[in-house]
């Protein structure tokens, strides 16, 4: 039997963990695309060679069909409204379930420096002591604030409401958090269900 | 056998004990759940213990917070009113979370000598997630309890409290709304802008061809502002106009009437044609604009709406302005019969008309020449439709006409080109001319032509020729067309 087409390529079986949400289009909500970009952001501020980890994750994980080198998954992270070159583009539920496992994956490998980082602060709050008491966790900071201004539109109203450094400082440390949660066992799929609250009909 | 399956971390240490399923086999899953506890060492020194209840509450309670963690979205709780679950996790202050257990059990009526306090436990981000990442394990095992498996929901759209009421997210566009009816409304009120010409303000500098009859202008007496179709304004503009220097040169003047009269007759709608003649008094600055008038008459008054008058009037808008320039009056004429005759008005004091003599324009338009020859001669020729066609014809009648006119010249150049178009019938006769130049307009008086004139209503077959008094004193006539070939 002749074949007039080559096959479907099938996306990776460890996508079937992540459920297509009920959503009323296929594409990521808006909500959703902010936090996947600032997630894998807060992962480049604590790691020097986070992206080419992303890259080197995806290879791993056998996503590189979805997430296509690098060029593609900076058109995916600039689907962020954010952004200061942000792409009109919707990103696709495929690309975003990887996109989640990849975070996933880097985010268990980070765990200890998350951790050391977070009760780090929760001592530094206790204190009351400013956050440049933690040496670690101050370069975390810096190194947040310099990646996000550079690449955020900073006449977008998302962006505004970041001005200042305390601000940028409270955001750091809740994405901070939100790698931690989803570090798990089921941090994956706890991620992937957390992006559509209240997007869901 | 009773089996015990422990998962722990750091900051928690989750212990389920149950009969096994499977005697003989150590990895089979928990047929019956006896206890769970739940050590949260560094948290608490309690230990929470409970049933399979517990466990779900626990399980619940641990994912719904998870969830609202990771997006910030608060999940409403399922009915609100109801007896609060058995396990709550709610955010405290700081970065720090409270895990609620109610020690009360279920079955037991709630009075004043049993109650007990819910158990609440401060716990930080890292002490949560260790007990997360237990129940995570727990729901990920599958040879535990495989009926218990992780059930992540998002929270629907129509849960979703909205960030801000419905009260406040409508106050903006009802401000909005509000303000564009009141401006709307004030708007109303308001009448339209009167768009008013401007004129660029003319220097007394034209002083070199205008004799300033009155140079020194009363600075109050400039001219009203207001709307130029009113009479009275327009009067008032008049009565300050007196004042202002006079435009004295006659062919300044002349070429004024003309101009004048013409942009008035193409104005005038003459509908209806006025019963009487209606006669205005107009004071015209240098530019041909109309400062000002007034009405000669009562009817000329009450008709003033069907003259082009108000239309035409410019009243300039900076009123405290002084009237610097100079200007001309002309008593105007609207005829019944249709006509707009212009005269020029001489100022008191004015001695400068007699400068040119006889050359200061009396009479219409229509008559211009000052020694009152009949008007069909001097005025502008009508069309040529019976033209002579012969060359030979028109060569004689050039010759003709040259030596009439050489015949009759008096004296010597008069300084300036004059040039005329002057007709004559194949008899040699002259029918009519017509000026062509200003300063032919003004000193036609001075040329023969006038005598010349001797057969005003020839029916004959005519030609028109060019005549032309040069500086030099030098006569010119040529065919009007060309010569012939």
């Amino acid at each position: 039997m002749s074949v007039d087409s080559p096959p479907v390529p099938q996306p990776p079986l460890m996508l079937d963990a992540l459920t297509t949400p009920d959503l009323p289009t296929d594409e990521c909500p808006r909500r959703a695309r902010i936090q996947i970009d600032l997630l894998l952001l807060a992962i480049e501020a604590l790691d020097l060679g986070g992206s080419e980890a992303m890259l080197a994750a995806s290879r791993e994980l056998a996503l590189d069909s979805l997430v296509r080198g690098r060029v593609h998954l900076w058109l995916l992270r600039s689907t962020n409204p954010m952004r200061r070159y942000s792409q009109r583009r919707p990103m696709p539920l495929d690309e975003a379930k990887a996109l989640v496992v990849i975070i996933a994956n880097l985010a268990r490998r980070l765990t200890v420096v998350v951790r050391q980082l977070l009760l780090g602060h929760q001592q530094l709050m206790d204190k009351q002591l400013s956050l440049d008491h933690h040496f670690r966790l101050a370069d975390y900071l810096a190194r947040f604030r310099s990646h996000f201004r550079a690449r955020m539109n900073p006449r977008r109203a998302g962006v505004i409401a970041y001005s200042t450094d305390e601000r940028l400082n409270e955001l750091a440390i809740q994405l901070l958090e939100q790698l931690l949660l989803c570090s798990g066992v089921l941090g994956a799929q706890r991620l992937w269900s957390s992006l559509f609250d209240g997007e869901v009909s | 056998m009773t089996i015990q399956r422990q998962y722990t971390l750091p900051h928690c240490n989750l212990v389920l004990q149950g009969l096994s399923a499977n005697d003989s086999d150590p990895m089979s899953p928990l047929s019956v759940l006896m206890n769970v506890e739940c050590h949260l060492p560094g948290a608490t020194d309690a230990t929470l213990t409970g049933g399979r209840e517990f466990l779900d509450s626990l399980v619940a309670a641990v994912n719904r917070y998870g969830q609202q963690l990771l997006s910030g979205v608060v999940r409403p709780a399922v009915t609100p009113g109801a007896q609060p679950p058995m396990v709550e996790v709610k955010p405290g202050d700081g970065n720090y979370h409270h895990l609620v257990v109610q020690q009360q059990p279920l079955n037991q009526p709630v009075n004043d000598t049993n109650a007990l306090a819910p158990l609440d436990i401060k716990l930080t981000t890292v002490q949560f997630y260790d007990l997360m990442e237990a129940v995570d394990q727990l729901l990920a095992d599958t040879q535990t309890l495989p009926d218990l498996t992780a059930q992540f929901q998002a929270v629907p759209r129509r849960l979703v409290k909205p960030a801000e009421p419905m009260a406040k997210r409508a106050a903006p566009a009802a401000i909005g709304a509000a303000a564009l009816a009141a401006t709307g409304l004030m708007l109303f009120f308001v009448p339209p802008p009167v768009v008013e010409p401007t004129r660029p303000e003319q220097e007394a500098s034209n002083a070199g061809e205008t004799d300033a009859v009155d140079p020194v202008v009363n600075g109050a007496a400039g001219t009203l502002p207001g709307d130029g179709a009113d009479p009275v304004a327009a009067e008032a503009a008049v009565d300050q106009l007196d004042t202002a220097p006079a435009i004295t040169d006659s062919e300044a003047l002349t070429l004024l009437q003309q101009e004048l009269t013409s942009r008035l007759q193409a104005a005038w709608e003459q509908d209806p044609l006025p019963s009487e003649d209606l006669t205005y008094r107009l004071v015209v600055s240098e530019d041909s604009d109309i400062l000002g008038y007034k009405y000669q008459d009562e009817a000329a008054l009450a008709a003033v709406d069907t003259t082009p008058l108000p239309q035409l009037t410019f009243l300039p808008v900076a009123g405290a302005e002084p009237v610097r320039e100079a200007v001309a009056q002309f008593m105007v004429t609207f005829t019944a019969a249709g006509d707009v005759v212009a005269d020029p008005v001489e100022m008191a004091g004015d001695d400068a008309t007699a400068s040119n003599g006889t050359a200061n324009p009396v009479g219409t338009t229509n008559a211009g020449t000052p020694r009152g020859t009949t008007t069909g001669a001097a005025g502008p020729l009508p069309a040529l439709d019976n033209r002579i066609s012969e060359g030979d014809r028109i060569r004689q009648l050039n010759t003709t006409l040259r030596n009439r006119i050489v015949d009759n010249v008096e004296g010597p150049s008069t300084g300036e080109s004059m040039s005329f178009r002057v007709r004559l019938d194949r008899n040699g006769d002259v029918v009519g001319y017509e000026a062509t130049n200003p300063a032919a307009r003004r000193r036609v008086a001075e040329t023969p032509l006038p005598d010349l004139v001797s057969a005003p209503n020839s029916r004959l077959e005519q030609a028109d020729f060019l005549v032309v008094f040069t500086e030099t004193g030098v006569l010119q006539v040529s065919p009007w067309d060309g010569w012939p070939q």
